[in-house]
């Protein structure tokens, strides 16, 4: 009977007695919800145009944010200023993403045009382990402070006191919002308007029928693995600001993976909605079911049990195309 | 012809002879390997210490040449603290080891009934499982200077100002990483909370969780704990004193084992952190060792620091009392057997005779870095006791007098849970032969 209060009772008489610490949880499962989606997009938009799985992913986001902050750090006593040095190691980072895309795909993909998708995610998993390396080699392993205050992000925080309680949103958070509802926006113009965009969306329809009309391949690859350099870089900004840059940064990709069999591996805004469901989702779990059920923790298991159910109802994802095979 | 003859000659002497050097080197050297973590998601913890172990290794080396005479070979196996690798790793360099540094409790737990057949000590310096102490039941096992128990013991203790029973009704949040390190204390933690009647609550932190703990803080926020105590490793300890702060909670209710206390973690935060606390054996400050590891490494361009700064922070100079520990057991051994080249059990042996007293530590240019420690056949860890530290905003500096752990609490415990281990385990060997005194 107790169980049943715990499962079925007493998580609803909690939000309607505590309602501001119930919107608390709601707008901490939003803000994580905004990260995680952001990291599936990187996903998302390489799968899209390529049907490769995109192993590394996780250590992009690492390797740009590193790259920022190691640069700024590199350039503040040349030039004096904090700004200034954020101001120059911005567009450094974005040219350090932009020779990484083309590498990858002069050196890893374009010798293996027209091998096995699964090959073509082995090579992934290699860019992975040599940006690993190779990270760790040039940066080194300790955890590094984000940038934030020089790259002019906002380390404030708004109060509210709804229902006579206390809500708190911190500047950085909702900063982090904004920005990926921009990011959003911006890739959904650039795919639906743009040449670029609708070469990339033929791509992702049919290759052959793509590259019988003159559309590069190469340069479609290129261009897509720095758009998700670029969101691996977002990324790292916003995830870095929270608690620092280290190599920990590239386990939080493995919390896109739900989000992914959730929104469909080719969706756009199934990322989005995806990321936002899962992380509201598995917050409000944890906080009222998680923690009294089971001792806490339940944020490492519950989107996959949850992506699990919705696989067994549409096994394309919410918004997955529906692959259907003639024979 | 003639020319590149000579030349073939002198290759295949130059071979030869690197050959035979490396030989001698690995006959006579003393085999120090370690199982470094300096990758990963728990770099930011390793990396310094395993800087500060290098270093003063290195200038052993450089300084005296090497320990009684005999140069060390140390060598750094990388597991990123991964328990699969490191047992490769233990395999990989067990040959010629003299000790075992598995730097993490899992690979300690995984590797220890091996060292028993494989008879190579064991030596994991603050980490570890607590009864590794009863030296009875883990007779290759050694985890000096103090356990996680003491850690715990001593945190409370801190916390009641010294009379456990002002603990009663309290409410303590254990924030621990959900791994065998961070659940390590709660046998002890529930013992006490039995004892001194507060109420215990532990909150785990996923490894995918480390840094985005709002769930977590969430939780303390709602049961407005007197006390949150952390046992995070490596990004953890970031992510959760970002939040605490986010979460306006009262930084000097907030303390964290050893491994929570690296400047490097407060760095993100800075001044808003102020009042953080940590236990620690080691206290911080500018030791007469640290311009020797300057003159005989970092200005020979042979350390892995980043910058001179680095000397100065907690992690580095602990990294430097584990491979002062280890250098001394190996002394002490040399001292015993009447010589240089010691073997893995005359090590068991120094190890477990360790006395570094507190003018040893003052020769050693240590004086008051750590405490004096010893070891007994029945006491692998030494039990030194440990100091508090808290965060100004810049640095930390010392917060209490040493700190002492209840030996006579803890260690029926100790005995109870090894005696469990070994029944787990069986059959565990017990000492046999080997020799005490």
């Amino acid at each position: 009977m107790e169980t049943l209060y715990t499962v079925f009772v007493d998580p609803f008489v909690q939000m309607f007695e505590v309602p501001d610490f119930f919107l608390q949880v709601l707008w901490e499962g939003l803000v994580s919800g905004v990260l995680y989606a952001l990291i599936a997009l990187g996903f998302v938009l390489i799968f899209k145009s390529s049907r490769i799985f995109n192993f590394a992913q996780g250590i992009m986001v690492v390797f740009a944010a590193l790259s920022l902050v190691s640069l700024h750090t590199f350039l503040v006593p040349f030039v004096g200023n904090e700004f200034v040095a954020a101001a120059i190691a911005m567009p450094l980072t974005l040219g350090i993403m932009y020779a990484l895309a083309m590498s990858v795909e002069r050196v890893v993909l374009r010798p293996l045009i027209g091998q096995p998708d699964i090959i073509l995610f082995m090579a992934t998993i290699g860019i992975t382990m040599f940006l690993i390396g190779f990270g760790e080699f040039v940066f080194g392993g300790e955890n590094k402070v984000m940038i934030t205050e020089a790259l002019g992000i906002p380390t404030g925080a708004i109060e509210f006191e709804p229902f006579g309680g206390f809500l708190l949103l911190e500047e950085k958070d909702v900063f982090a919002v904004v920005m990926a509802i921009v990011l959003v926006i911006s890739l959904l113009v650039f795919l639906n308007k743009s040449a670029m965009g609708r070469a990339i969306r033929a791509l992702g329809d049919d290759h052959t029928a793509a590259l019988s009309v003159g559309i590069s391949l190469s340069t479609i690859w290129v261009l897509v693995w720095f758009i998700a350099g670029v969101i691996a870089l977002a990324t790292g900004i916003v995830w870095g600001a929270r608690a620092g840059v280290s190599f920990a940064l590239e386990v939080i990709a493995y919390k896109a993976l739900p989000v992914l069999m959730l929104g469909g591996l080719e969706s756009v805004s199934g990322a989005i909605i995806g990321g936002i469901t899962i992380g509201i989702l598995e917050k409000v779990f944890e906080i009222y079911w998680g923690q009294p059920l089971f001792g806490g923790n339940t944020e490492t298991w519950f989107a996959f049990i949850f992506a699990l159910i919705v696989l067994l109802f549409r096994p394309q994802g919410l918004f997955g195309e529906k692959i259907i095979e003639r024979v | 012809m003639k020319h590149l003859s000579n030349f073939g000659k002198a290759v295949a002497a130059g071979a030869f002879a690197v050959a035979m050097s490396t030989a001698a080197m690995a006959a006579d050297g003393l085999n120090f390997p370690n199982l470094t973590y300096r990758t990963g998601p728990f770099a930011s913890t390793g990396t310094p210490i395993m800087n500060g172990q290098r270093d003063y290794m290195l200038m052993l080396n450089e300084r005296d040449g090497g320990i009684g005479g005999m140069p060390i070979d140390y060598i750094e196996c990388e597991t990123g603290y991964n328990t699969n690798k490191g047992v490769e790793c233990y395999e990989k360099t067990k040959g010629k080891a003299l000790v075992t540094q598995p730097w993490s409790t899992g690979i300690t737990l995984q590797v220890m009934p091996r060292t028993n057949v494989d008879r190579i000590p064991i030596l994991a310096p603050g980490y570890g499982f607590s009864p590794m102490s009863d030296g009875d039941t883990f007779a290759w096992a050694f985890n000096p200077p103090v356990s996680y128990w003491d850690g715990a013991y001593m945190i409370l203790d801190y916390i009641a100002g010294g009379d456990m029973s002002s603990l009663k009704g309290k409410k303590i949040v254990l924030l621990h990483l959900d791994h065998p390190f961070g659940k390590e204390p709660i046998p002890l933690l529930e013992k006490l909370a039995e004892i001194y009647d507060f109420r215990l609550v532990p909150v785990p932190v996923g490894l995918k969780e480390m840094q985005n703990q709002s769930a977590q803080w969430l939780q303390i926020r709602r049961e407005r704990p007197d006390n949150v105590v952390m046992w995070g490793w490596g990004a953890m300890n970031a992510g959760a004193i970002t939040e605490a702060v986010k979460t306006r909670y009262p930084m000097e209710n907030f303390i964290g084992v050893w491994w929570s206390g690296s400047d490097a973690d407060l760095q993100n935060v800075g001044a808003k952190a102020k009042g953080y606390k940590s236990v620690s054996f080691n206290a911080p400050g500018n030791f007469p060792v640290l311009e020797d590891i300057r003159k005989y490494v970092v200005s020979k361009g042979n350390s892995k620091i980043k910058s001179e700064a680095e000397m100065d922070t907690i992690f580095y100079q602990r990294g430097i009392i584990f491979s002062m520990i280890l250098a001394e057991a190996a002394k002490t051994a040399q001292d015993r057997f009447g010589e240089n080249n010691i073997n893995a059990e005359q090590l068991r042996w120094g190890l477990e005779n360790l006395d570094i007293t507190a003018s040893r530590l003052e020769e050693l240019g240590m004086k008051d870095m750590i405490p004096p420690l010893k070891m007994t056949c029945d006491n692998h860890t030494g039990h030194t006791g440990a100091w508090m530290l808290e965060w100004n905003g810049e640095e930390f500096v010392q917060a209490s007098d040493l700190l002492t752990p209840n030996r006579e609490l803890i260690k029926p415990l100790e005995l109870e849970k090894a005696a469990d281990y070994a029944k787990n385990n069986a059959p565990w060997p017990d000492r046999g032969d080997l020799a005490c005194n």
